[in-house]
C-alpha cells in the first residue's frame, strides 16, 4: 500500500480511523474521519459501543414522504428503510451489529410473506445486539419472525418440531460437533410451547400470502404452558424438566458457544481468513463477561489482531456495507426521494438481498460475494452515485478540494481525492493506473479560465473509478 | 381531555387492493358536488411492477365502487407521489404530485384538464407541495412543504401570492402538511415540523396557534406531527394527529374536545373476499385482533405505531380528514389502506 495523504504525519491514525469506521459502520467521510481523529481512537470506539448516547432516531419525515415505509407490507420498502438507516445512522455500529445477526440469524421474507416482522427482528438486534449473547438468545427464541421461520409454532408437546431447537445448537450459538441428536430433541422439547398469538389464522394468512383486508398485521410472542412439555429432559448431559430458558442457560455456560461466536465476530468484523489465536482472545473475552457482546467488541476493535495492517482490506465487502458505504460517501438520501429503492436493487443485484437471506445459514461471503456479474454490478451501482456532482457528498469533497488548492497535479489529485474518499489507501499499480488517468487530461485547476468548468466533473469522474478499484470492494 | 359524546364511529369504507376496488396507501379523500369520494393512492415504492397500484379511486361512502382513473409515472395524467387533492366550484379535480413538483387537473371523469407547476423556490415555484385546498373566490392554497411556505394560485397556476418561511415563529413553518379553510375563509395550516396548527386571516396574517403558546398539556394530548385537516361549519378543527396515530377534534379556539384512535370493522368489500375464502374468513372471526401488548424487552411502553401495526382496528398514519355534507367524517387511515368513518350527530 502507498502513502496518499498530503499530510503525512496523520496518515496512520487517519488509516487505522478509516478502517474502524469502515468495520464498525459502513465507512466514514473525510470530515467524519476528522472529528474521530479529534476524538481519539480509543475514545471513538467507546462511543461506536454506545449507541443509546446518541440522539434519538427520527425518521418521521422518512416515513411521511414514503408512505410504503410507515406500513412497511412490502419486501423493497422494508430494505429501503433498513439501508436508509445503514447510511443516515449516528449509530453505525447499531447497524452493523444488527447487520452481523441477521446474517447469523438469517430469517428470511420468502417464508414469512411479512416485511415488518422481519424487521422487528433487526429492532431487536438493534435493542440488544451488544448486549449478553445469553439474552440475545432469549429474544430471538421469543421473536414471532423466528418462530415463524423455523416452525416452533407448529412445535407441540405431544408433536415436537426440531427445526428451531436444531438450528440453535448448530447455526446460532454451538456449532456442528458439539452436541448430539438426542440434545437436538431434548432442545425441541424444551421449546414447545413458544408460539404466536392467532397462529393458526396467521398462518393461513402467510401461506396464502394474503393481504386483506387491511394489510399485514403483526405477530405477537405468546407461551402457552399448556402446550409445553414440562417433563425430564437430558440436555448437554444435564437433566431437569428443561424449559428453553434452561436449555439458554446451558447452551451459553458451555465453552462450545463462546468459541463459536468468537469465530462468528473475528469472521464477520476482522477477516475472511480463520485466524485461531485471535478467536481465542475473543472467545476468552466472551468467557470472562458472561457472553457480553459490547465486551467482546471492544476487545476486536482495541486489538492488535483487528489494528495490524494485515487485517486492512482483509475483507470483502457485503453489498449492503457496498451500497450503504457509497451512499454516505455521496451524501445521498439525507433527505426523502424515491430512488432509494433502486439501492436496495442493486443490493439485491449484487448478491445480498437483505431481509431475505437465502437460507438459515445466510450468506456465503468473503470472496463469493463477487462473480463477473456481480462485481459490474458493484461498480456501476457506486459509480452512478459517486459521479454525480450534485450530490451533496460529492459537492463537499469538491469544495474542500478547491479551498484547499487552486490546483493539483495528476498524483496529488489522486491523493487528495483518496484521503477525501474516506481515507482510501491503495496499491501502487493503482495509484499509477488512476494518476495516467488524470494526467492524460492535465493538470486540473479550479480557476474558472482554465478548467472552462470541469474542474467538477473531472474529480466526479475520477471517484468513480475510486470506487471501482479493487482496493474499494474491500472492507 | 372533553370526550364529544356525539362523535362515534359508522363504519369503514376500502380494503387493501393493488389495483380495482380497493385502496393502497391512500393519503387524501376529496368529494365532488354529487358527494362522490376521490381517494387519492400514493402507493410506492416506486417500481415499475408497483407504479399501478398509484390512482384515484372513486366510490360512496356508502362503499359503492365506481371506477378509478390515473396510473404511475411521469408522464402527463400519471402520478409519482401523488399527496392531495381538492375540487373546485366547477368540479375540476387539482392533484399536487410532491415529487414531480406540479398540479394536474382532471375532469370528474379522470379526463386530464391542465397541468401546471414548476420546481424550484422562488415565488410561485414549488417544492414537494404536499397539499392543497380551494377557496371560496376558487384560489388555490398549497402547502409548499420543501419551501416551508403557504402559496395562492389561481385555477390555471397563476401565481397570486406566498406567505411565510422556515422557522418556528408566528407565521413561519417547518415542512407544514395540511390546509384548510373555515367558512370565512381563514386559512389553517398544519405545521409539521412545529407540532402545531396555525390559524391565519384570508390574507394570509397570523391569528392563532393551537396548542396556544404556554399552554400546558397533558403530553398524551399534545398534537405531534399534523397532517391533513378541516374546519366545520361551527369552526370545529379535525386535524390527522399523524405523529400520534390518532385524530383529534378541536374547539375553535384550539380546546381539545376529543380524540380518536380508531374503532375499524371489516368493510363490506373485506367480507366479500372472506366469502370467498371461508376458511381464512372462519380463522378470522375466531382470531383475538386486538391483543394487549407486552413492551418489548428494553423498552418502557409499546409505542403508538406499534401498537396500530398489531391493533387492526385502530388508526395506523391518518393522513387527512374530510367531512361531507351529510355528517360524516372522512378519515383516510393510510397504512390500513381505508377510510375510517364518524358521525357527528347534531
Amino acid at each position: 500500500m502507498t502513502q496518499t495523504s498530503p499530510v503525512q504525519h496523520e496518515q496512520g491514525e487517519l488509516s487505522l480511523m478509516a478502517h474502524l469506521m469502515r468495520r464498525a459502520g459502513f465507512g466514514a467521510t473525510y470530515e467524519e474521519l476528522e472529528d474521530c481523529l479529534a476524538q481519539g481512537y480509543e475514545n471513538t470506539v467507546e462511543r461506536l459501543l454506545h449507541p443509546e448516547d446518541a440522539p434519538p432516531w427520527d425518521d418521521s419525515l422518512f416515513r411521511r414522504y414514503h408512505v410504503d415505509q410507515n406500513s412497511l407490507m412490502l419486501i423493497e420498502s422494508a430494505q429501503s428503510y433498513w439501508l436508509y438507516r445503514m447510511v443516515n445512522s449516528r449509530s453505525p455500529l447499531e447497524e452493523k451489529i444488527a447487520l452481523f445477526w441477521h446474517g447469523l440469524f438469517a430469517t428470511a421474507y420468502g417464508k414469512l410473506n411479512h416485511a415488518k416482522a422481519v424487521v422487528n427482528q433487526t429492532d431487536t438486534f438493534r435493542r440488544h445486539g451488544l448486549g449478553t449473547f445469553r439474552n440475545l438468545l432469549s429474544e430471538l427464541s421469543r421473536d414471532p419472525a423466528m418462530i415463524f421461520w423455523l416452525d416452533n409454532k407448529d412445535n407441540h408437546k405431544d408433536a415436537p418440531n426440531e427445526n428451531y431447537g436444531r438450528e440453535l445448537l448448530e447455526l446460532f450459538s454451538m456449532g456442528i460437533g458439539t452436541y448430539t441428536e438426542a440434545d437436538v430433541k431434548a432442545a425441541a422439547r424444551a421449546f414447545t410451547g413458544w408460539t404466536i398469538a392467532n397462529q393458526d389464522y396467521m398462518s393461513v394468512r402467510a401461506s396464502r400470502d394474503s393481504i386483506w383486508p387491511h394489510g399485514r398485521l403483526d405477530w405477537q410472542f405468546v407461551y402457552r404452558p399448556e402446550d409445553h412439555d414440562d417433563s425430564p429432559k437430558t440436555f448437554l448431559n444435564q437433566t431437569g424438566c428443561f424449559n428453553g430458558e434452561d436449555v439458554l442457560d446451558i447452551i451459553c455456560g458451555h465453552p462450545a458457544s463462546s468459541w463459536f461466536l468468537a469465530g462468528k465476530l473475528h469472521s464477520f468484523f476482522v477477516s475472511d481468513q480463520p485466524d485461531e489465536s485471535a478467536t481465542q482472545i475473543i472467545a476468552e473475552d466472551l468467557r470472562r463477561t458472561g457472553g457480553d457482546v459490547r465486551s467482546a467488541m471492544r476487545t476486536i476493535f482495541l486489538s492488535d489482531f483487528f489494528r495490524s495492517e494485515r487485517a486492512r482490506y482483509a475483507k470483502v465487502k457485503s453489498p449492503a456495507e457496498v451500497v450503504a458505504g457509497v451512499a454516505r460517501m455521496a451524501g445521498a438520501f439525507g433527505v426523502p426521494h424515491w430512488s432509494i429503492v433502486n439501492m436496495a436493487l442493486d443490493a439485491n443485484f449484487m448478491g445480498q438481498e437483505i431481509l431475505n437471506p437465502p437460507t438459515v445459514e445466510g450468506w456465503h461471503t468473503g470472496t463469493e460475494w463477487v462473480d463477473t456479474g456481480t462485481l459490474m454490478e458493484r461498480v456501476n451501482s457506486a459509480a452512478l452515485l459517486v459521479g454525480d456532482p450534485a450530490q451533496p457528498g460529492v459537492q463537499n469533497i469538491i469544495r474542500r478540494l478547491r479551498e484547499a488548492q487552486p490546483a493539483y497535479a495528476a498524483g496529488e489529485l489522486v491523493d487528495a481525492c483518496l484521503t477525501q474518499a474516506g481515507g482510501l489507501e491503495v496499491s501502487e499499480a493503482t495509484h499509477r493506473e488512476l494518476t495516467a488517468f488524470v494526467a492524460s487530461q492535465g493538470e486540473l485547476s479550479f480557476e474558472p479560465q482554465f478548467s472552462d468548468g470541469c474542474a467538477e466533473q473531472r474529480v466526479a469522474e475520477l471517484l468513480q473509478l475510486i470506487v471501482s478499484t479493487r482496493e474499494y470492494q474491500m472492507s | 381531555m372533553t370526550t364529544i359524546a356525539a362523535i362515534r364511529y359508522s363504519h369503514t369504507v376500502g380494503s387493501l387492493s393493488n389495483q380495482g376496488r380497493g385502496f393502497q396507501n391512500p393519503v387524501d379523500v376529496a368529494l365532488d358536488s354529487q358527494d362522490v369520494m376521490y381517494v387519492l393512492n400514493r402507493a410506492g415504492p416506486e417500481l415499475a411492477i408497483r407504479l399501478p397500484y398509484k390512482r384515484v379511486s372513486m366510490c360512496t361512502v356508502d362503499e359503492e365502487f365506481l371506477g378509478e382513473f390515473g396510473t404511475g409515472g411521469t408522464d402527463v395524467g400519471e402520478f409519482w407521489w401523488p399527496s392531495s387533492l381538492a375540487f373546485d366550484s366547477h368540479d375540476r379535480l387539482y392533484v399536487t404530485d410532491e415529487a414531480l413538483n406540479r398540479i394536474t387537473v382532471f375532469s370528474t371523469t379522470g379526463e386530464v384538464l391542465a397541468m401546471w407547476g414548476e420546481a424550484g423556490s422562488a415565488l410561485g415555484q414549488i417544492d414537494h407541495p404536499s397539499y392543497i385546498a380551494c377557496d371560496a373566490d376558487d384560489n388555490l392554497l398549497i402547502a409548499d412543504s420543501g419551501n416551508h411556505r403557504i402559496q395562492k394560485f389561481t385555477t390555471d397556476g397563476g401565481f397570486i401570492e406566498s406567505w411565510g418561511a422556515y422557522g418556528n415563529g408566528e407565521g413561519s413553518f417547518n415542512t407544514p402538511w395540511g390546509i384548510a379553510l373555515d367558512g370565512e375563509g381563514n386559512v389553517y395550516v398544519s405545521d409539521w415540523g412545529n407540532d402545531r396548527i396555525q390559524k391565519l386571516t384570508p390574507r394570509g396574517e397570523s391569528l392563532e396557534q393551537f396548542p396556544r403558546p404556554g399552554t400546558k398539556q397533558p403530553g398524551a394530548d399534545r398534537i405531534k406531527n399534523p397532517a391533513g385537516l378541516c374546519v366545520d361549519s361551527e369552526g370545529l378543527i379535525y386535524v390527522a394527529d399523524w405523529g400520534n396515530e390518532r385524530v383529534r377534534v378541536l374547539s375553535p379556539g384550539g380546546n381539545l374536545l376529543a380524540t380518536l384512535r380508531g374503532e375499524s370493522r371489516t368493510p363490506s368489500w373485506a367480507n366479500e373476499y372472506f366469502e370467498a375464502n371461508p376458511e381464512e374468513g372462519a380463522l378470522r372471526l375466531e382470531a383475538d385482533l386486538s391483543p394487549v401488548l407486552e413492551s418489548p424487552s428494553g423498552s418502557d411502553s409499546v409505542s403508538d405505531r406499534e401498537e396500530s401495526a398489531n391493533v387492526e382496528k385502530l388508526l395506523w398514519g391518518p393522513t387527512a380528514v374530510k367531512l361531507d355534507g351529510h355528517g360524516n367524517i372522512l378519515i383516510v387511515d393510510s397504512c390500513r389502506h381505508r377510510i375510517q368513518v364518524y358521525r357527528r350527530d347534531h
